[in-house]
């Protein structure tokens, strides 16, 4: 029982099995993109082993890409108005899903995580039916995009907002409510910058979802594709895959560190507000 | 709470005025949120409901509809096409057919047996394992070269029937395995790490946010004929060069390591989140009278990881069921499934009428399962 590396949980060889299985997961995980990593370096015109020498002309021309980059600020653009849209009423629909008690609370709360259980390709041909046979049909552009990506992605910045919204603790709105201050002010004033660090997670959260986002995308953008849409339709092709590798790569780390931001500002708030991280 | 409200008329002279203008402003916070979800999700839904009813149609005038073979006026013909065709189940040497409704109300009643079964006052047990196992056994899929092997195998005359049970099929095996490969991962970084868990944690799930395609990209530049992995085998002499293996890209096997691949991280969150709210003390006290480790895990552990396995096993599920990037990408002509047949009928096929029945019946099946486990989902924290 008190042999080291040994608890209740897990016996010694019990730890030594299953630290194995989580160094091989972590390399299932990540050899991919490591793979992906290396070729983006390789010279040969298609991604196959063995490799052939060192070259950075896969990023030139990755970056000359004019197809690609109108598509990537394309992907930007919605990215941000997503984030930005989703966010704002993510924040004034969580407010009273925490804080307030009132008849069709629940069910206003599954309404609002329903989109998460629904296939992204059904509010996609969805949303095309609407949009091109509604009542007042609508041009697709990239403003029927930002539509379902805000659908989408306003269940997560409501599951991120609404714990953070309800631990805060209820004396401090009191307070301020007692000191005179408006509901707004006390909003404003004390409710916002507390929930501050999960705004700017759940704004992240919102860009990564649109930014990554292929079946909305592919069937609302008419024309103006986005950067997945774009990718897709070069990776079918074996001839256009090294140009895009280099994308994947920075895309990658590119995301992969606004994750981690993400985390770390998250956590941040956790101990603002007084929670274990 | 009740200290809240106690508080509230303390301090508020005329209580029901506060309370009202409260749950007015309420309301109006919350408006802005259901005008989004009304236009951009209830009012789209609604649209798929009348194209697949035929109150709506791709032609033009009712004439061009109605010569390209679409439904002009209201009828259930496209739903009782899809719900009355004849399904073949093939098992352990019988091959009996029945209508598709039929299979789907025996499918709520397993799902009912495995919910709720447990509650019955005899042989519950039984009967909560035995639904389980006969609704997710037949469809456990085992790759085998480029074909894969099915306990049971359902065909239809209709072939999006088909690729339905096969989306089915690969979801469920996906699923499983993933949450087989991730709560060991679960159990190590919630048992065996100290602080440093959270960060493990994230180093997991990271994968999971960056992007799906290019995580695909990446699995067919290892896939491929003169991949990594026919590569290693050439090279270590298990190969001869051009004998390699073909069934690497271009099957339902590389679908479903491509969905495992991109699922398994996220699985691990709420299995972990399930493991990590366990009373320590629970343990400590089993072994204390005497049970085994294998012992507490199996009548403590495991009981309390329920609800965190069954929802990161939906989380799996759920998204994978109406997958069509993936074998568009990596399965080729073999890898087809349900999503594909959906996006299909909206792309090169243009029929939206079959298709609006086909997104809406997907949609209904992902609702019941969810619905009829949601209390799972809510145990996690996943849900509300």
């Amino acid at each position: 029982m008190s042999s080291p590396g040994s608890t209740v949980a897990v016996s010694k060889n019990g730890r030594r099995l299953l630290t194995g299985w989580f160094v091989f997961f972590l390399i299932f995980l990540y050899l991919p993109s490591v793979i992906l990593l290396i070729f983006s370096f390789n010279s040969g015109t298609i991604p196959v082993f063995p490799l052939q020498s060192f070259t950075t002309k896969w990023y030139s021309e990755a970056w000359n890409d004019v197809e690609l980059r109108d598509a990537f600020v394309r992907s930007i653009k919605v990215g941000i108005g997503t984030s930005v849209v989703a966010t704002a009423l993510g924040i004034i629909t969580a407010y009273p899903l925490a804080r307030r008690r009132f008849r069709g609370r629940n069910a206003m709360t599954a309404f609002a995580l329903v989109p998460l259980v629904v296939p992204p390709v059904v509010v996609a041909v969805a949303l095309l039916m609407l949009f091109r046979k509604g009542p007042h049909p609508i041009p697709l552009s990239l403003w029927t995009v930002l539509a379902g990506h805000v659908v989408i992605s306003l269940p997560y910045c409501i599951l991120l907002l609404v714990p953070r919204i309800a631990s805060i603790d209820v004396r401090l709105e009191e307070a301020a409510q007692d000191l005179g201050a408006s509901s707004f002010t006390t909003f404003r004033r004390v409710i916002l910058p507390l929930i501050t660090p999960a705004i700017l997670s759940s704004f992240l959260i919102a860009f990564v979802v649109s930014i990554d986002e292929y079946a909305i995308s592919s069937f609302l953008a008419a024309n103006s594709v986005t950067y997945p849409v774009y990718l897709f339709g070069q990776i079918r092709q074996a001839e256009h895959l090294p140009p895009m590798i280099p994308v994947a790569t920075v895309m990658l780390v590119v995301s992969f560190v606004l994750v981690m931001l993400a985390e770390i500002i998250r956590r941040r708030g956790d101990r603002r507000v007084g929670l274990a991280p | 709470m009740a200290a809240t409200e106690v508080s509230e008329v303390v301090h508020a002279p005329p209580p029901s005025r506060r309370r009202r203008s409260r749950s007015l402003s309420t309301y109006l916070l919350l408006s802005p949120g259901v005008v989004v979800l009304l236009a951009f999700f209830v009012a789209p839904l609604y649209y798929v409901f009348l194209f697949s009813t035929g109150q709506r149609y791709q032609g033009v005038t009712k004439a061009a509809a109605f010569i390209n073979g679409e439904l002009t006026s209201f009828s259930w013909d496209r739903w009782s096409e899809l719900l009355d065709s004849d399904v073949t189940v093939k098992a352990l040497g019988a091959s009996p057919s029945m209508p598709l409704w039929v299979l789907g109300l025996l499918a709520v009643a397993l799902l009912a047996g495995a919910l709720r079964g447990g509650r019955l006052p005899r042989y519950g047990r039984s009967v909560m394992v035995g639904s389980l196992v006969v609704l997710v056994v037949p469809f456990l899929t085992l790759p085998v070269g480029s074909s894969v092997a099915r306990v049971v195998e359902i065909t239809s005359e209709n072939s999006s029937i088909t690729l339905f049970f096969r989306s089915v099929s690969t979801s469920l095996t996906v699923s499983v395995v993933a949450v087989l490969m991730a709560f060991p991962v679960a159990y190590y970084l919630a048992f065996c790490r100290g602080k440093s868990k959270y960060t493990w944690l994230v180093i997991v799930i990271a994968p999971f946010l960056t992007s799906y395609l290019l995580r695909v990209l990446a699995f067919k530049v290892i896939l491929t004929d003169d991949g990594l992995v026919n590569t290693a085998l050439f090279d270590s002499g298990l190969r001869s060069d051009g004998n390699q293996v073909e069934w690497l890209l271009y099957t339902q096997f590389t679908v479903l390591l491509v969905l495992l691949y991109a699922w398994v991280p996220f699985v691990t969150l709420p299995i972990f989140v399930a493991l990590e709210n366990m009373d320590r003390r629970l343990l400590e006290a089993a072994t204390d009278l005497g049970a085994s480790r294998l012992r507490a895990f199996a009548k403590i552990t495991l009981p309390i990881a329920a609800p965190g396995i069954v929802a990161a096993f939906l989380f799996v599920f759920i998204p994978t069921i109406g997958e069509f990037v993936t074998p568009q990408l990596v399965g080729g002509s073999k890898g087809y499934l349900f999503g594909s047949a959906i996006a299909d009928d909206f792309g090169q096929n243009s029929d939206w009428q079959s298709g609006a029945v086909l997104a809406l019946f997907l949609m209904g099946v992902v609702l019941v399962l969810t619905g009829a486990t949601s209390r799972f989902l809510r145990a996690t924290g996943g849900g509300t």
